[in-house]
């Protein structure tokens, strides 16, 4: 099977609702079309193929569940961002994989309506959310990672292209993707922060070669991406050649303060997913009705409820046309923090379970076990703890650092 | 709810509270009492019938944070409960409450026995933890499970035993009631008790975000002052790392409060906001109290009193017991796996 045959489109109906409404129309929806083995809590669990999830998510945009805030000349479907947290909430209640398109819908897009053309915006933005176009994020490099601006990709313009030379490294689903956000440089290294554009490659063009890494996980996830003299028009270009830093960074608050806003929801969803197969087994059952796990599922609620607080706060702020600029670290650092406790508590529960152990802890831990591994790296990418706290001090505490 | 229907925003509170507080700090608790109702801020949340304000919790919110940050040495949260939870049933006592006459507090461990005797009721037990005791006219304390009953400190068979506990400037007492006895009139109805823990909870963590505000404003600044090694502590990133996670812990709290008061909270987010509070509060007073060094153990230097205080609200509010309980319901809530469970 390739194609998700839904429900007819109920776009044209949702379209019309808004707030509560719209809530529970979409909750309706993914209750009807979400198939049972998308869903890592589901004893059918079945990863999607590649076409799976691109006809998925495709649907999933037809039926308002994505796009929702970005405007309708470009595919969006023009709602408000508190709408758009609707969606999330709902989305997070479900066990599903995460997009294999989160960089172009939640990276690539966000950073194309802001500094893209007017062009650029019908070209790029629509096929993201019809899924014809995948995106990756081509920003790290072997001697680039946490100190981003010391990154040695060469972009050289002539005339009205753009030559490309330079290697990428850890490039989430590049093997899988058409586009790449690439962040190069224009400048001379000493340069820093200045000097650097952004380009959407396309990853066919000539000189690109891909390289999958093996991950944590056993899957190939991310890659190497190498660009050996690749030619780049410069309407491909995104933004003026030395606004690309201001632009990364407005990318990575994006990214740390609202990416994959049902975070919060979907932790919630694991939560209650590890105590229901807990109970389904006698002695797990004995040991999360006894204090000791009562208090640290305790700590985790809290957790939960603390993150949905910042996420919430985030999404207040941008309504009122706030910028997050560096409060989008303190949402990142909890709930990536909060997300590792969790893991590790889960697979400490279940690892504790009777024997044989009921289908239904076969079933989490299988979840739970990719989960704690995955939720090592959320520390890592999108800017590391370490960076994060450096930027809370600098930018909203603003600690000198002089002499 | 009444609500903001001339305009009023928690936030304009913050201003008021914050001078009221400063201007409390020589005054004795009976002055203090009159001087914050003056500025009606020992009504903000009680009936106008009793001299109120009738404003929602949000409101009493940015009021105990400042009291918090300014370390107020008077029972404002229960002043704040008392007022209201007296309202219906004993409106003149309420009246006094709000108006600064009468010093109330509430003993929020332990609960008394309570026999009817005609239409009077003779009490007899132990409680705890009741802010400023010694110095109070009455005192709010739970009969039974969820009821509670008003009484006069200075009544026969009233002892208040001597403060313990780490905060000296609202010292908590125990109390023994021996065969006290009260009119049957002053004993609250059976949802009393319940509703404030719950509110007194919020304002515990309200209190616990002024004080951490506090603590962290005084570690930034000793952090940019004090020089080791030929530069500003702050140079180094393990004390620049280390407030950051202050930062966060500090506007973890806010976040939970705001959210505690909100359209759509219930107990959940006032149990988060509550049990947040307690853990990043201590953890903001701690490391303060770290980054200050030996000054920090200087009797002058704050940063001691507010952890203190942290630490007894932390307790009073029963936040190891909230935090079980709040793990057990939710455990409690959630069923099984079924054979074809899918999630949503
Ligand atoms: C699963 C995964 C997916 C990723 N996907 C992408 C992607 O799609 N696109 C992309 O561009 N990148 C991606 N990344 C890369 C990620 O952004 C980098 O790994 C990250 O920025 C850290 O860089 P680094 O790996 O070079 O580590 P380093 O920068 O070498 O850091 C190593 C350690 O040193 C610490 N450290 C570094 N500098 C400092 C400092 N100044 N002070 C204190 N401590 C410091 C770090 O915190 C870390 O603990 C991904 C990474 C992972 C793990």
């Amino acid at each position: 099977m390739t194609v998700i045959e839904t429900e007819p489109p109920e776009a044209a109906a949702a379209a019309e609702l808004s707030g509560e409404a719209y809530r529970v129309a979409m909750r309706r929806w993914l209750r009807a079309n979400l198939p049972a083995s998308f869903c890592s809590d589901s004893a059918a669990f079945l990863p999607p193929t590649l076409p799976q999830s691109i006809s998925w998510e495709a649907a999933m945009y037809r039926a308002g569940l994505a796009g929702i805030t970005w405007p309708q000349v470009y595919g969006g479907h023009g709602r408000t961002l508190r709408e758009h947290l609707i969606a999330n909430q709902e989305i997070g209640a479900f066990a599903m994989p995460e997009s294999v398109n989160s960089i172009g819908k939640e990276l690539a897009g966000p950073i194309i309506l802001a500094v893209g053309t007017e062009e650029q915006k019908r070209r790029f933005l629509p096929a993201i959310l019809e899924m014809r176009d995948i995106w990756c994020q081509g920003f790290s490099e072997p001697e680039a990672g946490s100190d981003l601006a010391s990154l040695r990709t060469r972009a050289i313009r002539n005339g009205d292209t753009w030559r490309i030379n330079g290697q990428k490294i850890w490039t989430s689903g590049a093997y899988r993707a058409q586009r790449c956000l690439v962040l190069a440089r224009t400048g001379p290294l000493e340069d820093r922060h200045r000097g650097l554009a952004m380009f959407a490659v396309r990853l066919d063009a000539k000189g690109v070669r891909v390289r999958p890494i093996k991950s944590i996980d056993g899957r190939e996830s991310f890659c190497e991406v190498f660009f050996d003299d690749v030619e780049v028009l410069q309407s491909d270009a995104l933004g003026a050649p030395d606004e690309g830093w201001a632009a990364a960074i407005r990318v990575l608050e994006i990214e740390r303060a609202t990416n994959r806003m049902y975070r919060a929801w979907r932790f919630e969803n694991e939560l209650r997913h590890l105590i229901a197969a807990c109970k389904s087994d006698p002695v797990l059952a004995q040991l999360v009705a006894g204090h000791h796990y009562a208090v640290k599922l305790g700590e985790l609620v809290v957790d939960i409820e603390v993150l949905k607080a910042h996420v919430e706060t985030a999404v207040g702020a941008l309504v009122n046309g706030d910028r997050i600029g560096a409060r989008g670290s303190l949402a990142k650092l909890h709930w990536s923090e909060a997300h590792q406790r969790f893991a590790a508590l889960a697979l400490e529960l279940l690892a504790q379970a009777s024997l044989p152990p009921p289908p239904a802890v076969q079933v989490a831990r299988r979840r739970f076990e990719a989960i704690y591994l995955q939720a090592r790296a959320e520390t890592i990418y999108a800017g590391t703890t370490e960076i994060q706290l450096g930027i809370i001090a600098d930018r909203i505490l603003q600690l000198s650092r002089g002499k | 709810m009444t609500l903001t229907g001339d305009g009023l925003q928690p936030s304009e509170f913050a201003v008021t509270a914050a001078r009221a507080v400063a201007e409390c700090t020589a005054l004795s608790l009976r002055e203090q009492a009159r001087h914050l109702a003056n500025d009606g801020l020992l009504g903000v949340i009680a009936a106008q019938d009793v001299g109120g304000l009738d404003l929602p919790l949000a409101f009493a919110v940015p009021v105990v944070a400042a009291s918090g940050s300014g370390l107020l040495g008077f029972p404002l949260i229960e002043a704040l409960l008392v007022g209201r939870a007296l309202q219906e049933s004993l409106p003149r006592a309420a009246e006094a409450v709000v108006s600064g006459e009468m010093l109330a507090t509430i003993a929020w461990q332990g609960g008394v026995g309570a026999e009817r005797e005609g239409e009077s009721v003779v009490l007899n037990g132990w409680v705890a933890r009741a802010a400023c005791a010694s110095e109070a006219d009455c005192l709010l304390v739970r009969i039974g499970t969820g009821a509670a009953v008003l009484v006069p400190t200075d009544g026969e068979g009233v002892v208040v035993e001597d403060a313990t506990g780490l905060d000296l400037t609202v010292p908590e007492h125990a109390v023994r009631l021996q065969g006290v006895t009260i009119p049957a009139a002053s004993v609250l109805p059976e949802s009393t008790w319940n509703l404030l823990c719950s509110d007194a909870n919020v304002l515990r963590a309200a209190a616990i975000l002024g004080s951490a505000d506090a603590c962290l404003t005084l570690a930034q600044e000793h952090a940019s002052t004090r020089r080791q090694f030929g530069r500003a502590l702050s140079y180094n990133q393990a004390i620049r790392h280390a407030l950051a996670r202050q930062k966060l812990g500090l506007e973890g709290i806010r976040h939970a409060i705001t959210r505690s008061v909100g359209g759509e909270a219930g107990a959940l987010q006032r149990d988060a906001a509550f049990l947040a509070a307690g853990v990043y509060g201590s953890a903001i007073g701690e490391g303060a109290l770290q980054i200050h060094g030996g000054m920090g153990f200087t009797w002058d230097v704050p940063v001691h009193r507010h952890l203190r205080r942290v630490r007894a609200l932390q307790a009073q509010g029963d936040a190891s017991g909230v935090l079980a309980a709040l793990g057990r319901r939710y455990v409690g809530a959630i069923a099984p796996v079924a054979d074809t469970a899918v999630s949503g």
